[in-house]
């Protein structure tokens, strides 16, 4: 079984034939470099910010945390808690957040053959929001806000979990039903949410910042407590390509195939439904990073998942971070959502990659 | 030695009973066609057999085994089938679809090698879809896909083959080509193929035996000389035609002759 | 005879003078005024029926003592204690209007956030519309001046106004001549996730800058969003934060106090972290003033003294 996990994994390149010439070489190229390019991409976005920082003192302190390596600080105390505490652990929420919604995006796609799926089609977003949103309204103990993100993570799970047993029939889960009655909840929970936030008196801006996504006051802590859903959720999802590429054929198909498609249909969409949970629920709905990424990956890349989801968690995770840089770098000191950001930019884009490659593009 | 039976089989959608009762045995090497008009429950039959639908009563063996207690991936080592209007993604080239064929005998999160890439390869030489192979699914013909799927499945390796109209969008060299195939893996390789068609012809010249299926049941099965006669199409079809003796291996040809001349031809008043 | 025609002459002009003068102030002008949103207001006879949309106005009514006057108050007018009773007309932006408009009022007291619809739409049943949205303390003391011209308490605006003033004077004498590196850096907070403050343009940092401080958000303008590796770059020495309402009201404090990367401001380590009642802070009124003299205890213990905490 850990063999298999492994072959999994490493992909293994066979020989090209006439027929079968080595794409895998340039996604393999593809991945290699996206990976760099996020490297990079932290590097920098650790450096940059509203505060002016040289070089020299981000090098000085990124060196001196790690082991064995003494350096006599010659920065202020507050540089070593800028960079350390408030720029690399909001960075690093940024690149998972990022990763996990481009990822739950695409399985999303793949699953319901649908290009216009996102992470949030099935409710997910809705009900994270109602329960933010009743979090807010709590009356408070000093404990207070630290419940936001456990209700708008439960929020989450309980709206999919209602579509899943709206929309199961018997053994089965039809996949259009699925879409029709995470539509119609969605709608009914953004009702009572528009209600509630009509009601919330002074709070709705808090209650707006949080719908529209932020990475403001993003810590270490909150990089721990989401980590280990996204990178297990993430890593299931990624064991799962192969099925999900035949499962690109229809659900007979498939399953004359020997796949069992109402098993991986589980797995995925409880895989999926997880990560976006894990994703929104400290830092709010941050739109288009699950729609647009897979679909550019695609375009570029072809639409193996074996491919496409590595690719598309390393490009969502590299855009995340960079949008959340110039939402607290364009305007500073203030900062500008970071959902206005990445729909900025990434609709644009989208529009310029799909005229470079004017043919299907699902 | 494959075995294929049908005994006592009952299918239905809902409320609605499609077959009642079918027994049908195949053997090792045959070719058997399934006849019958519309909506008589040729591709009831088929889905039947891959455990899509699962049938109101009698069970269904395959080599010995019930079916309904054989693992998905064990089902789809012995059945491949070639659907009637499948489902193709567009973006994926047609070597990948054919490759997709191999999925039953990789292991659960295994990846293609050398062998799978090689018998795709195969599969897609002999069904004449090599020329394309590179090509993306959207831009391929609906003949083309159909020779696709059929490569598909016989990548697939399986022992039965359950094609449902596998001809219908075929050119007539490639709906040649792709019988003879068949026939040829069936003679030489013992593959069992049950083939679903409206083509009356096709039928008589290719199948060893034909299943004419009709009013939820099966009205006659024999061979193609026992089946195919005016009275039997008149009794389940409703059609006049006329069936003669092929002059090069005197199997039935049916022939149709259009209305003006026909007999039973009613004048429009 | 001569001198008790003498006294009669003049208890006649003394009465004259009366009279006169106190027809000057009983009968104002009819009048057009300009508002703080550059609109023109034409009073025509002294209103009699007055409705106010923003908790700030709603004060300033009272504090000129036209309690009696005063027929509608939105929900949040919540001082004095009297103006609770009065008739509802609505929340802050969302206004009655037909509410409004069947209490028949002479004149009503808008904010700036009453701009874009809920005036336009008062306008057009044909209603007067004054807006008030003083940026800075000077012009909410003219503001309340102008309110009691219009509604005939020039004499309580102008003793009111003049002991603002005093109290005003008595700050600022001492903190305008104030160097830069003597005033501590003030960081003034309304919200905490995301941090929300204000900047120039704004009252609140007109009355930082009275009470002798410096906004270290000096360069945002308005209410806005600061991230925290600017707060913690400029070091603040004081720290404001405004309570909120109902339960959420010291959630941003008790943050402030919680977040362990603002430790080591100069604010956190020296407990100069201070809450403010968003009632004050939050409204252009009279007691704004209440807020300097907070702020200036806050900001110059050495001169002003210290505040004691609020809680």
């Amino acid at each position: 079984m850990a063999l298999n996990l492994l072959k999994a994994i490493t992909i293994p390149v066979p020989k090209a034939t006439p027929a079968y010439p080595l794409r895998w070489r340039s996604r393999l190229y593809g991945i290699a470099g996206l990976a760099l390019l996020l490297g990079v991409v932290i590097v920098i976005a650790s450096a940059v910010g509203s505060t002016q920082i040289p070089i020299s003192s981000i090098w000085g302190v990124l060196l001196s945390r790690l082991p064995f390596i003494d350096i006599t600080p010659a920065w202020l105390p507050t540089t070593e808690t800028i960079i350390i505490d408030i720029r690399l652990p909001r960075v690093l929420l940024a690149g998972v957040v990022g990763a996990a919604l481009a990822v739950a995006g695409a399985t999303y796609q793949g699953l319901f053959r649908n290009p216009l799926a996102d992470p949030y089609l099935i409710g997910v977003a809705q009900g994270a929001a109602l329960g933010a949103v009743v979090g807010f309204l709590l009356p408070w103990s000093v404990v207070g806000f630290a419940l936001i993100p456990v209700l708008a993570f439960i929020g989450a799970l309980l709206a999919v979990a209602v579509v899943y047993s709206i929309a199961r029939v018997g053994k089965t889960l039809p996949v259009t039903t699925l879409i029709l009655a995470g539509v119609a909840l969605g709608a009914f929970l953004a009702s009572i949410t528009s209600y509630l936030m009509i009601i919330s008196g002074d709070k709705l801006h808090g209650i707006i910042s949080w719908l529209m996504g932020r990475f403001s006051l993003g810590n270490w802590e909150q990089v721990w407590m989401v980590m280990p859903y996204i990178v297990i959720g993430v890593v299931v999802i990624w064991l799962y390509a192969r099925p999900l590429n035949v499962m690109q054929l229809d659900e007979e198909q498939a399953q004359q195939l020997g796949i069992n498609v109402e098993r991986v249909k589980l797995i995925l969409l409880v895989a999926a439904t997880l990560i976006t949970a894990a994703a929104v629920c400290f830092v709010g709905t941050i739109g288009f990073v699950g729609i647009i990424v897979p679909h550019a990956v695609r375009l570029v890349w072809g639409p193996d998942h074996r491919f496409l989801l590595p690719l598309t968690t390393l490009a969502g995770a590299s855009l995340l971070i960079l949008a959340d840089t110039a939402a607290r770098t364009v305007l500073a000191p203030t900062e500008i959502p970071v959902g206005v950001i990445t729909a900025f930019f990434g609709a644009p884009f989208f529009l310029y990659l799909l005229r470079q490659r004017k043919r299907a593009i699902f | 030695m494959f075995s294929l039976r049908v005994c006592g089989v009952t299918l239905g959608y809902g409320d609605r009973i499609v077959l009642r009762d079918i027994d049908l045995e195949v053997k090792p090497g045959e070719m058997v066609g399934i006849i019958g008009p519309n909506g008589c429950g040729k591709s009831t039959l088929i889905r039947g057999i891959t455990r899509l639908i699962t049938p109101r009563s009698g069970q269904i063996f395959i080599n010995g085994q019930n079916i309904a207690k054989m693992s998905r991936g064990d089902l789809a080592r012995v059945i491949a089938v070639v659907p009637q209007n499948p489902v193709l993604p567009e973006l994926f080239t047609a070597f990948e679809v054919v490759l997709m064929g191999r999925t039953p005998h990789l292991s659960r999160f295994g990846y293609e090698g050398e062998r799978d890439l090689a018998i795709t390869q195969r599969a897609m030489e002999v069904t004449q879809t090599i020329a394309f192979a590179q090509r993306r699914v959207g831009e391929l013909s609906g003949g083309e896909k159909q020779r696709l799927t059929i490569a598909r499945a016989l990548a697939q390796q399986p022992e039965v083959i359950l094609l449902d109209e596998p001809t219908a969008h075929l050119d007539i060299n490639h709906q040649l080509e792709t019988l003879d195939l068949i026939r040829e893996l069936c003679l030489e390789q013992g593959l069992v193929a049950v083939s679903a068609t409206h083509d009356l012809n096709l039928a008589a010249q290719y199948c060893d035996r034909l299943v004419m299926l009709s009013r939820e049941r099966i009205y006659c099965q024999g061979t193609p000389r026992q089946v195919i006669n005016p009275d039997n199409i008149k009794q389940v079809y409703g059609a006049e035609v006329y069936v003669y003796p092929h002059p090069v291996n005197r199997l039935p040809a049916t022939l149709i002759v259009s209305g003006r001349n026909r007999p039973d031809h009613h004048k429009l008043d | 005879m001569r001198r008790y025609i003498g006294w009669s002459i003049s208890v006649v002009l003394m009465v004259a003078l009366l009279l006169s003068t106190t027809a000057c102030v009983t009968e104002p002008l009819p009048g057009t005024f300009v508002d703080d949103l550059g609109r023109t207001v034409n009073i025509e006879k002294m209103p009699q029926r007055i409705i106010s949309l923003a908790p700030s106005n709603t004060e300033i009514l009272y504090a000129l003592g036209l309690e009696d006057k005063v027929v509608g108050v939105t929900e949040y007018c919540n001082y004095p204690e009297a103006a609770k009773a009065k008739p509802k007309i609505g929340g802050f932006t969302t206004v009655d209007i037909e509410r409004v408009v069947s209490l028949e009022p002479d004149v009503i007291v808008a904010a700036s956030i009453h701009q874009k619809t809920v005036i336009p739409a008062l306008e057009e049943v044909g209603l007067t519309v004054l807006a008030l949205a003083p940026k800075t303390l000077d012009r909410v003391l003219a503001n309340i001046s102008l309110v009691g011209e219009i509604t005939g308490q020039s004499r309580e605006a102008t003793r009111l106004v003049t002991s603002l003033e005093e109290r005003i004077k008595a700050i600022t004498d001492k903190t305008k001549a104030l160097t830069e590196a003597e005033r501590p850096r003030v960081l003034y907070l309304t919200w905490h996730d995301p941090l929300w403050t204000v900047g120039p343009g704004t009252l609140t940092d007109d009355l930082i800058d009275k009470a002798g401080g410096k906004n270290i958000a000096y360069d945002i303008s308005g209410h806005k969003t600061i991230d925290l590796e600017t707060v913690i770059a400029r070091n603040p020495q004081v720290i404001v934060v405004l309570t909120g309402h109902g339960e959420a009201r010291d959630l941003p404090f008790y943050y402030v106090k919680d977040e362990p990367r603002l430790g080591a401001t100069e604010a956190v380590i020296g407990g100069r972290v201070h809450q403010v009642d968003a009632d004050i802070f939050g409204r252009a009124t009279p007691r704004m003033v209440d807020g300097l003299e907070q702020l200036a205890k806050f900001i110059h213990p050495e001169l002003f003294g210290e505040q004691e905490r609020w809680h």
